[in-house]
């Protein structure tokens, strides 16, 4: 792997949980409101940038190859909704989290 | 019925089956649809010569909006891990469907995967209460 290519495969990681996190907070704020409109904007742009990053990934490496990173998001995206969105937050959902994130590296390696 | 359907569970139901339903209309439909030359083949657009495929993006744009309604109810930290479980039904539907291989490692991928929506689920009995 070559410093570029992990250079996007972590931005198309990011864009994935920053547009979940920013879809979530627009979702949950008032419909329609200017904050609405930033945020869900912003959160429909992150995704689009990694869908688009990740199909280009995926002309060199192979899936099995780049989908554990993604089993990452989960663990990720639960830890930081909880820091950033002030989401509540247990021992059992860090604990179900990581299974799950364990759980999708598993599925997607062979 | 309309109570049914507007409930946050069963849109979180009815996203991860319409993820599911596209990734196999997805497949079956660029299987089937004829190969561009090789600067244009990496893009997958020829896909769109297939019915299957347009079924396919019918689906994605479902799960999307239905992914919304669930992120307006529920929160993140569940609705997250909760949707994972794509990657419980996907391989199946694909051994099922597709007659693809499940191998031990992905077989155990796939246990550990429902092990933990188990374990997340358990207290949305409690937020059930608020909803």
């Amino acid at each position: 792997m070559t410093p570029v290519a992990a250079l996007l495969i972590l931005a198309s990681l990011v864009a994935f949980i920053a547009g979940q996190l920013l879809l979530k907070h627009a979702m949950a704020t008032e419909l329609r409101g200017p904050r609405f409109y930033w945020y869900f904007g912003t959160g429909v742009v992150a995704m689009t940038f990694s869908f688009f990053v990740t199909l280009g990934l995926l002309q060199t490496f192979d899936l099995s190859y780049l989908y554990p990173f993604q089993g990452l998001s989960v663990i990720m995206i639960t830890l930081l909704a909880a820091v950033i969105l002030k989401e509540a937050l247990s021992l059992r959902l860090v604990l179900g989290a990581s299974l799950i994130s364990i759980g999708v590296v598993l599925v997607s390696l062979s | 019925m309309r109570k049914i359907f507007l409930h946050p569970w069963f849109q979180l139901a009815l996203s991860i089956l319409c993820v599911t339903a596209s990734e196999l209309f997805l497949k079956r439909g660029v299987m089937a649809a004829p190969r561009l030359g090789q600067a244009w083949n990496w893009t997958g657009v020829s896909g769109l010569a297939s019915p299957l495929v347009w079924a396919g993006i019918a689906f994605v744009i479902i799960s999307f909006v239905s992914w919304l309604y669930v992120l307006r109810f529920i929160p993140l930290t569940i609705a997250f891990p909760l949707s994972q479980f794509v990657h419980v039904l996907i391989p199946l539907c694909s051994w099922l469907v597709l007659h693809e291989k499940i191998s031990l490692v992905r077989g155990s991928g796939i246990l550990l995967v429902v092990a933990g929506i188990c374990v997340v689920a358990q207290p949305v009995a409690r937020l059930e209460e608020k909803l």
